[in-house]
């Protein structure tokens, strides 16, 4: 059984092929999905989304969403995905490093709001380049 | 004998303001010198028509240059319109997978909910005290009136928001926009976004960032989406749509309340109809049987939700502004169209004039030989 895997982002296809395995975080926590699970749909964190393809595993950064899992088609809507591989280490750590010091600066409760999901996706985007290393 | 002649001929016809006989007269100018004083009151006021004409070709011929150069000009903008059109097109085909997956989603999950009560922060309706303006333009001008389309409508919606007593903050998308607002500092601006040359994920994401900490920290009570919806590649339309708070329903009303359902997505289309371009809408009603009935959520449906509006939060920002630039490029097409129709017709009537001046001088000549010619007979 062959399990297929969708990724979609607002302006382009990220992902559209088939996949041996996913770990997905999802708002409660990690799930593997293998072939023939049971349909579900979950919220999707910022956070990595990681593909086995014939025992070879890749990263991706997910910036929040959606998926749906059923009749072994899973369908990820997010607003952003990036390959870890397509990340490049030095801007991302740089991002990282500038969303720290926002956070610490902010005030009030939407400055508060704002740098934590910017930190949030900054850290996301490190993680997955230093998951590959 | 011959010097006399010559002035008989001149002062018999002072009345004549044919442009042959004043061309033939400054040619003769030098020869009046001596007796000039008796003629002089007569000869002064045909003097001065002789100058601009004299000079008249030439003008015309660099009139005729410029205008050449500007009709190229015209042309070429209008044909990078034209590629920048089907672009955006393509912009907006690519995203479709997305948008129609989501509508999806969201349609079958609001049926699961229908009888739910759902607290979800997008979608409270709160008493509104103060609205933010989000007010899409374009980067450039040269596209007839889009961008003062636009920002006249954003005036009127101001307008119409201090009558009724409300507090309101602009976030101006567009260099055009932000120009507008800078140089009008009575019109409170929350941020000035920077278009970009083609609408991605992110840009939107930048504005639902803003527009989403804005709503949540109940800084506003509703954001409003100014844009320009593309109707066709001739016809435009400024339209307000009520971004925020989300109606749980997946439906987001424009100002008088009129619902606009998002199940029953449109997308326009580019297509060529016996060679030119034209535009074709449809209607995408999205197909919900292959949504498994057995579906279980993994989280509580409002979290569900709760994740997803977001998403269609940008969608729907990425989607106006694509219709904005869309509107913008065919706006700035038929602009440069409509020049390069003014500038060929003006050059028409300059070669005219042009043309009809240099024979008028070769006559001139003509004459002036012939009757040399015969004074010296």
């Amino acid at each position: 059984m062959t399990l297929n895997l969708c990724v979609l982002t607002p302006n382009r296809i990220v992902w559209d092929s088939e996949v041996k395995e996913i770990i997905l975080c999802t708002n409660s926590g990690q799930i593997g999905v293998l072939p023939n699970h049971a349909p579900i749909a979950t919220a999707v964190d910022i956070g990595i989304l990681r593909i086995r393809r014939n025992d070879q595993w890749l990263t991706m950064a997910l910036m929040g969403g959606f998926a749906r899992i059923g009749n072994n088609e899973i369908t990820i809507l997010v607003n952003d995905a990036e390959k870890g591989s397509d990340i490049d280490p030095q801007e991302a750590q740089q991002t990282l490093e500038i969303a720290e010091a926002n956070l610490s600066k902010a005030e009030g409760k939407r400055k508060t709001i704002e740098a934590n999901l910017a930190l949030r996706r900054a850290r996301t985007r490190v993680e997955a380049i230093n998951i590959i290393a | 004998m011959s010097c006399s002649n010559l002035t008989m001929l001149v002062s018999s016809k002072p009345s004549l303001s044919d442009a042959s006989n004043l061309s033939f007269r400054s040619v003769l100018n030098p020869f009046q010198l001596p007796s000039q004083n008796s003629s002089s009151s007569a000869t002064t006021p045909s003097r001065s028509l002789i100058s601009p004409l004299q000079c008249g070709l030439r003008e015309l011929r660099t009139r005729i240059d410029s205008v050449k150069n500007t009709q190229k000009i015209t042309e070429a903008m209008k044909l990078v319109a034209a590629a920048k059109v089907r672009r955006a097109q393509e912009a907006v085909v690519n995203g479709r997978p997305f948008s129609q997956t989501l509508v999806e989603v969201l349609y079958n999950i609001n049926e699961q909910l229908q009888t739910d009560d759902v607290d979800v922060p997008l979608t409270k309706a709160r008493p509104v005290k103060k609205v933010a303006l989000v007010v899409c333009t374009g980067d450039r001008g040269l596209c007839g009136g889009y961008n003062n389309a636009i920002l006249k409508k954003a005036e009127a919606r101001i307008a119409e928001l201090k009558t009724l007593g409300l507090d309101y903050t602009v976030i101006s998308v567009g260099k055009k926009g932000n120009t507008y607002f800078l140089r009008r500092p009575y019109i409170p601006v929350d941020k000035f976004l920077e278009g970009g040359t083609l609408p991605t994920a992110k840009e939107a994401q930048t504005i639902a960032d803003d527009t989403f900490s804005l709503f949540v920290s109940e800084e506003v009570d509703k954001v409003e989406l100014l844009y320009t919806k593309f109707v066709s590649l001739v016809k435009s339309q400024p339209v307000i749509h009520t971004l925020l708070p989300l109606s749980p329903k997946g439906e987001i009303c424009d100002i008088n309340g009129v619902c606009v359902d998002a199940a029953d997505d449109e997308f326009f289309r580019l297509t060529t109809k016996e060679g030119k371009l034209t535009v074709e809408r449809d209607a995408v009603r999205t197909k919900t049987a292959d949504f498994s009935p057995i579906l279980q959520f993994e989280q509580d449906p409002v979290q569900i939700l709760d994740a997803l509006l977001p998403l269609y939060l940008n969608s729907q920002i990425l989607r106006a502004l694509q219709e904005s630039l869309a509107s913008e490029l065919a706006a700035r097409m038929s602009a440069m169209s409509n020049a390069s129709e003014n500038a060929s017709e003006l050059k028409k009537n300059l070669s005219t004039v042009y043309n009809r001046q240099r024979q008028a001088k070769i006559t001139g000549e003509i004459l002036e030989i012939v009757a040399g010619a015969n004074a010296l007979e």
